[in-house]
């Protein structure tokens, strides 16, 4: 939009960033910031505001406990198809109203749904704030849900799906979650499946929408240069009058047991992409703060091993990273490696014997400094925008631990020894699946 | 993915209003100063957070490549992440990662950008670190043989991202003959005959003080930042070196429309028009204009097309002012047989704004969208300094700290006249991606 915002997707990068946490920078903004205030309305559900007035602006999560968790191969997908309808109707303003109103805060308004949340994102000029939480309620609690607009969205995620299959990584990743999760929920992208969401009808949306937009699971969190008490006085008159009702469970249905299996898929592209992937610890589990050591000694940074081996050593890729999702039930850890065809079967070898070698070897001090200060590094950085402040305060609290969580969970990264990431990399890495998307024979 | 990320970091534009009561609220003015050897150093105090952001700008990139030398900017900043005389290859990503920072570069038309985000007690690392791999790195020939490599994988990476693959070959027809039309990344054969002795040469011809902005900000103190870029940066000599003015690119005759078939079933469509230059302040009304037409959530283009017809999905316009000429680009996602009746009323829409311009309501939204912008870069360090850094060197830091000013001026004439003078119906290019039958 911006005049110097030059064509972004010509400028050439350094380094393969996208992959690593979307983290803007730095953190830590503590000394400017206040405290979070955790109010619990009488219907149940939980307002979390956070005063920080170091910019003119405004970010708002509002969560409800739905997702991919809460559905089954038959609904795969109902909960990102609901909430991209919620934000393009009320009974009293169609979709365009709700994107001008936005656009005249300077601002946005979206809803998506991830694994184990779904979320209406927010942002604005800070003097806005107030419009801005009464359009947020507006979607929240009054969706029009009307057929039209159904079809229109139906017809559109249809062609996402179809478009996951043409990208070679997408397709690659898909392949490996449905494999690693089988018919447990975490199986599925959030998109969902071709199958179910061809199916999705307007009463299929608003069962949905009954069932999951209860106060008990209901989460607003507001992080900027706001007032708390006008906040939670203004949440209360907006969200108090909705009855109260308990979140609903999830799908508990077990992953199956992991297996050493490889795949190849025939995608058209450049490249090839290289995955390998099993289960990985929830966020309650003991061994969280390990193995997203592994992970980040893995492939956590530029001066992760998958980096500077696999890239910077053997020129075998451009794009190399680990990932590993904070999950409410047990995720995922993902390798992943994309190169030239040509070398394929060596970048392949090389990634392997990386997953194997951090199960023999103790990682050094050095080493596990370094990753230490990356991987708290990234979470301060990610958490100084209002926006990202709002999304860990609602999606903590959503998954049930609290914003208090990340203190626990700092101290337990500080806390991690060499023989705990290599114990970690023995119970996780011993049995990966592996998926391969090649592009056909010239 | 990538693009992404570089758009993040370029499209903080709009920083400025220090002082003033506008979105920047309440944030002192930056200090601008030149040392002896030219170097210019701009310090921002920000106290946001105990973070500070250290935004290097080298005013080199494609534009200053001879056909023989494409991609050289670009396969050059690779290298100087590669080892300096005095520490070997991963250094600098261990040093800055080992206190949780962050770094990274990006090489573009009219610049080379640098980066390394640091805690504040960091920062003197970071600028020692930032140093010795602008000015000491040492092409090892082993290193630049392996990373000629990473550039190929690159390369087939940008090829697999049609979002960036259709713009790139869009600034090839607006651009045709002038650099601008040329691929950053270069091609195999000038890649291939790029020697560590070649890159190394490139390097110390542009990477000279007098071609430099430098921008810390954070909570810091202008004399201590001062006293430390002089000790580190300020003993580098300077070389005399005198920058060419850009080529200005020969007018676009068209229209030139052009398909790609491509392996991806989702339809692309691309239009573009060449545009004013960066210091040319006529751009301030074709940043509003692009903003009204399909630059907003809500803009003209994305209520008729995405709301009322659906005949896209998404639909984007941008200028990107470059220092020899603009361009105006617009992007849409959707379905192939649509192609030709979208590009048929986006033009229709141009010809109503020429005819009628834009009302009040829309002239006052794309306002406070560039105000707000100005707003969110202020949460972070960094959003600034880039800022500073990118119009120090391809425009000027005073006209940037009165841009959000000037653009709530531009009055409903000045947008409709911009509409007029550089959205041609005929002189545009226009290319499609369709899938492959």
């Amino acid at each position: 939009m911006s005049r110097r915002s030059l064509a972004a997707t010509l400028a050439a990068g350094f380094a393969a960033l996208g992959l690593l946490a979307a983290a803007s920078l730095a953190g830590a903004a503590d000394g400017a910031t206040g405290a979070v205030a955790r109010t619990r309305l009488a219907n149940g559900m939980t307002v979390l505001v956070r005063e920080n007035p170091t910019a003119p602006v405004v970010g708002m999560s509002l969560m409800v406990r739905m997702g991919t968790r809460y559905e089954t191969r038959q609904t795969a997908g109902l909960s990102n198809f609901l909430q991209l309808i919620v934000v393009r109707g009320t009974t009293t303003r169609d979709g365009t109203e709700i994107v001008s109103a936005a656009d005249r805060m300077g601002g946005s308004i979206d809803a998506y749904a991830d694994a184990d949340y779904a979320e209406i994102t927010a942002t604005a000029l800070s003097r806005f704030w107030s419009d801005m939480l009464d359009l947020v309620a507006d979607v929240t609690l009054r969706p029009s849900l009307s057929d039209g607009t159904a079809q229109a969205v139906r017809d559109f995620l249809v062609r996402q799906i179809r478009n996951r299959a043409d990208k070679p990584y997408d397709a690659a990743f898909d392949a490996l979650l449905a494999r690693t999760f089988g018919d447990n929920p975490y199986g599925w992208d959030a998109l969902g499946l071709k199958e179910s969401v061809e199916r999705m009808d307007r009463a299929a949306l608003l069962a949905h929408y009954r069932r999951h937009y209860v106060p008990g699971g209901m989460v607003l969190a507001v992080s900027g240069k706001v007032k708390r008490q006008d906040v939670i006085a203004r949440a209360e008159r907006l969200f108090g009058p909705l009855p109260a009702a308990p979140a609903p469970a999830p799908n508990t249905t077990p992953p199956p047991a992991p297996a050493a299996a490889r795949v190849v898929l025939t995608v058209p592209g450049a490249q090839s992409q290289i995955l390998m992937g099993g289960l990985a610890p929830s966020l309650t589990d003991p061994d969280l703060a390990a193995m997203k050591l592994v992970s980040t000694v893995l492939g956590g940074g530029l001066a992760s091993r998958f980096f500077s081996e696999l890239r910077d050593q053997q020129g075998l890729a451009y794009t190399t990273a680990a990932r590993e999702p904070l999950r409410v039930s047990p995720g995922y850890f993902l390798a992943l490696l994309g190169t030239a065809p040509a070398n394929q079967e060596k970048a392949e070898a090389a990634l392997r014997e990386q997953l194997e070698r951090i199960q023999k070897q103790a990682v050094s001090d050095e080493e596990l400094r370094v990753a230490k200060a990356y991987l708290l590094g990234t979470l301060a950085m990610d958490r100084r925008t209002n926006a990202r402040q709002a999304w860990y305060l609602a999606s903590l609290e959503t998954a049930g631990v609290g914003y208090e969580f990340l203190d626990r969970y700092q101290a337990q990264v500080r806390a991690v020894t060499a023989a705990d990431v290599q114990r970690a990399a023995q119970k996780y890495l011993a049995t990966l699946r592996t998926v391969v998307a090649e592009p056909p024979p010239k | 993915m990538l693009a992404s990320v570089v758009a993040l970091l370029l499209s903080s534009g709009c920083a400025g209003l220090s002082g003033q009561g506008g979105a920047g609220g309440d944030l002192p003015a930056p200090v601008r100063q030149v040392l002896p050897n030219g170097l210019r150093l701009i310090v921002q105090d920000h106290r946001a957070a105990d973070i500070v952001a250290v935004y290097l700008y080298v005013g080199v990139g494609v534009r200053y490549e001879r056909p023989e030398q494409l991609g050289y900017s670009h396969f050059q900043e690779h290298m100087l992440f590669k080892g300096t005389d005095k520490w070997g290859p991963g250094y600098i990503d261990r040093a800055v990662e080992g206190v949780g920072g962050r770094t990274n570069a990006t090489t573009s038309f009219d610049y080379t950008d640098f980066y390394i985000v640091v805690p504040t007690e960091a920062t003197e690392m970071a600028l020692q670190t930032l140093a010795d791999m602008v000015f000491r790195s040492k092409f090892d020939p082993n290193e630049v043989a392996r990373e000629r490599e990473v550039i190929f994988e690159e390369a087939n990476i940008e090829t697999d991202n049609p979002k960036a693959a259709i713009i790139r070959q869009l600034y090839g027809l607006v651009f045709a003959d002038n650099p601008y039309g040329s691929p950053v990344l270069g091609t195999r054969p000038t890649l291939s005959a790029a020697t560590s002795e070649i890159l190394k040469t490139y390097n110390r011809q542009y990477y000279t003080p007098e071609n430099m902005a430098l921008v810390v900000a954070g909570p810091v103190e202008v004399k201590a930042i001062r006293a430390m870029v002089d000790r580190i940066w300020g003993v580098v000599p300077a070389t005399g070196y005198q920058p060419v003015p850009a080529p200005a690119p020969r007018p676009l005759a068209g229209p030139v429309h052009r398909t790609v078939e491509r392996p991806e079933q989702q339809a692309r469509l691309a239009m573009g028009w060449q545009a004013p230059p960066a210091n040319d302040l006529s751009g301030d009304a074709v940043d509003l204009l692009t903003t009204i037409l399909a630059g907003a959530e809500s803009s003209r283009l994305a209520k008729r097309l995405r709301d009322q017809e659906r005949l896209v999905s998404s639909i984007t316009m941008n200028y990107a002012a470059l220092m020899g000429g603009g361009i105006v680009t617009l992007r849409a996602d959707l379905e192939a047989k649509d192609l030709e009746r979208v590009e048929q009323i986006v033009l229709e829409e141009i010809v109503r704004m020429q005819e009628s311009g834009p009302t009040e309501e829309e002239r006052q939204l794309a306002v406070i969208q560039f105000e707000s912008q100005h707003a969110f870069d202020t949460e972070t360090s960094e959003g600034l300094a880039n800022a500073y850094a990118l119009a120090e060197t391809t425009w000027t830091l005073e006209a940037e700290l009165g841009y959000i000013d000037r653009l709530g001026k531009i009055t409903r004439e000045q947008i409709r006249d911009a509409a007029r003078r550089y959205l041609s119906r005929t002189n545009y290019a226009q290319l499609a991606f369709r899938p492959k039958p």
